[in-house]
């Protein structure tokens, strides 16, 4: 069964000002529970405005989010417990922490479940592990953290909620090559035990096609192309010509299959590629 | 003597002195394009804000163009020299139409204002955003954003800029304008420094200077970096796909001469084996 479904969702900000702007417009989609989603577009397609009505941050200006079957704003009343089910770590990570210390900061969402100071540390020493945080860190201020230390800071505190949807906006932008490899693999871990639901946003078409089950392609505010990784990124044009890139390692493969060598279509990881040579090489006993 | 020379450097946040760069030492020419590279927390931002007096040393010094940062009297002299592009476009832009944001630098170091004119329109041009000079920043996409952010800081005519993560939130389109815009103003004699934790922007680098725990730990040209493959992934950091599959491939036994940094180098060089 689908844990969301979306039915014609609109955003238009400004309404009646000179600015107004329809950053999203008429997307509709089904997810199924336990679904990894990716999703990318141009800056200013609408991502980041579409993934925070998914958990009624803001409201639509047309269109329906359905959570399990219910309109998120049946009862407008309640919309800030949806935060709790569609965990949310924002595209700036400076706008998502307040606390005076990390640890307080990460220690917010278990406390709000009401669970026991010991439990409650647990958690919060669980999810900054979770992140790779130092615990030297956690009694530091988040506005004292470098970069990549604040975008750390801002997902365990939303790891520690353990959300049944989680939405995560561009979480490894300013991670380093490790952080960001080892993020990602402790996103799938956490993901193939929980089986919880994720929306991914990401500009790294090399991190897309590595986690996503399928992946949304937005593109000025419209749902472009809804499919496979494997699918979206064999259409190299139409994907550059809206502002994005395949990963460069499908661009090599692609260019070789173009140019005549025996290669499977749809390369999408540095192993497969790896393969893919190495077969070749060994047919025509060159190694 | 070095455009920007950074001598034994010691530089801590708190009193008791846990150093964020631990005797950091680093030379950079005139109109060279360095990348810095280096894992989360090992002092990067930190570093850039040395360079144009935004931070001063504990102990060391850092002279940019002959002037020392620690000297109050040249503060002023040495950020106009050194110009900071940040991570995030939208927190740079101020005023509410693009030229008037290009030109707010200029006017607070008192340039005339037919200079002003001359300097804004050069600007926008090296970044390639003077037709839309009198458009809103707030419409531009990302990658324009910075794009006007740059140009706010060639308007003061730095010899010198700074980016820290100028791509980190751009979309691959938004991240290439920035690069091609970065190479540009190498070509105009500008000194860059850029600190990426993308390995495919480093490669277009003169010079690759790999930071950790608050030191260097390895420099040379992206070529000679980038072969470094199992050490630069013991730190924290990466090859860009193009050199990972040739690194691999060369565990399997594939001899290579020159080791692949982008897509093309890749190409060039499987068909050669595969031919
Ligand atoms: N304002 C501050 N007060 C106290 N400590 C700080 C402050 N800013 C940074 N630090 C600490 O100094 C160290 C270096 O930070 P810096 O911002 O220079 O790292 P960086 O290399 O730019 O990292 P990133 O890749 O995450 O941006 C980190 O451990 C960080 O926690
Ligand atoms: N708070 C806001 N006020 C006005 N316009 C906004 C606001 N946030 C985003 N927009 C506009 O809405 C569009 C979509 O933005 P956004 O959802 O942030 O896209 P993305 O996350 O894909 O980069 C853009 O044109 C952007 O300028
Ligand atoms: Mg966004
Ligand atoms: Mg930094």
């Amino acid at each position: 069964m689908s844990i969301i479904e979306v039915k014609n969702l609109s955003f238009t900000y400004g309404i009646g000002t000179p600015f107004e702007k329809k950053a999203v417009d008429d997307v509709s989609l089904c997810v199924n529970e336990g679904e990894v989603i990716g999703l990318i577009g141009h800056t200013g397609s609408g991502k980041s405005t579409f993934v925070q009505m998914l958990n009624g941050l803001i409201k639509p200006t047309s269109g329906q989010v359905l959570l399990e079957g219910k309109d998120i704003w049946e009862k407008s009343k309640e919309i800030r417990k949806i935060c709790f089910k569609v965990g949310m770590v924002f595209q700036y990570p400076e706008y998502q922490l307040f606390d005076e210390t990390v640890y307080k900061d990460i220690s917010f969402g278990p406390r709000n479940k009401g669970l026991s100071e010991e439990e409650i540390d647990l958690t919060v020493r669980k999810a900054a592990k979770f992140v790779g945080l130092s615990d030297r860190l956690l009694n530091k201020s988040p506005f004292d953290l470098s970069g990549g230390e604040k975008r750390r800071a801002a997902i365990a505190g939303v790891i520690a909620m353990d959300p049944d949807v989680l939405v995560l906006d561009e979480p490894t932008a300013g991670l380093d090559p490790k952080g960001r490899e080892v993020l990602l693999a402790q996103i799938m871990g956490y993901h193939k035990e929980r089986k919880n639901t994720i929306f991914f946003v990401s500009h790294s078409m090399e991190d897309i096609s590595r986690i996503a089950d399928r992946v949304m392609v937005m593109n000025k505010g419209r749902l472009e192309m809804l499919d496979t990784p494997k699918n979206i990124f064999a259409q190299v044009e139409k994907i550059e010509s809206m502002g994005l890139r395949v990963p460069q390692i499908t661009k090599i493969m692609m260019t070789l299959r173009e140019r005549g060598y025996d290669i499977t279509d749809g390369v999408l990881t540095v192993e497969q590629a790896f393969s893919e040579i190495i077969n070749l090489l060994e047919k025509e006993g060159k190694i | 003597m070095s455009f920007i020379s950074v001598e034994d450097v010691k530089f801590s946040y708190d009193e008791d002195k846990n150093y964020v760069l631990n005797g950091l030492n680093l030379k950079i020419e005139k109109g060279e394009f360095v990348a810095l590279l280096g894992h989360n927390g090992c002092g990067k931002s930190t570093a850039a804000k040395l360079l144009n007096a935004m931070f001063l040393p504990d102990e060391g010094t850092v002279v940019v163009d002959n002037m020392i940062t620690s000297d109050e009297k040249l503060t002023y002299e040495i950020r106009r020299n050194v110009g900071l592009v940040l991570q995030n476009p939208d927190n740079q832009l101020v005023a509410s139409v693009i030229e008037e944001d290009v030109a707010f630098g200029p006017e607070n170091l008192g340039v005339p204002p037919e200079e002003i004119r001359e300097r804004v329109d050069k600007a926008l041009r090296t970044v390639g955003m003077y037709e839309y000079r009198k458009h809103a920043p707030h419409k531009l996409s990302g990658g324009q954003k910075q794009r006007v952010a740059i140009a706010g800081i060639l308007a003061m005519h730095p010899e010198c800029v700074v980016f820290d993560e100028p791509t980190a939130m751009l979309d691959p389109s938004g991240r290439d304008e920035v690069m091609n815009t970065i190479l540009r103003l190498k070509e105009n004699g500008i000194t860059v420094v850029l600190i990426t934790h993308y390995m495919d922007e480093a490669v277009m680098a003169d010079r690759v200077v790999v930071m950790d725990n608050g030191n260097i730990l390895t420099v040379g040209t992206p070529r000679e970096v980038f072969s470094q493959v199992h050490l630069l992934k013991k730190h924290s950091l990466d090859v860009p796909q193009a050199t990972e599959l040739i690194y691999k491939l060369s565990g399997a036994g594939l001899k290579f001469d020159e080791m692949p940094l982008n897509t093309e180098e890749c190409v060039n060089f499987l068909e050669g084996v595969l031919k």
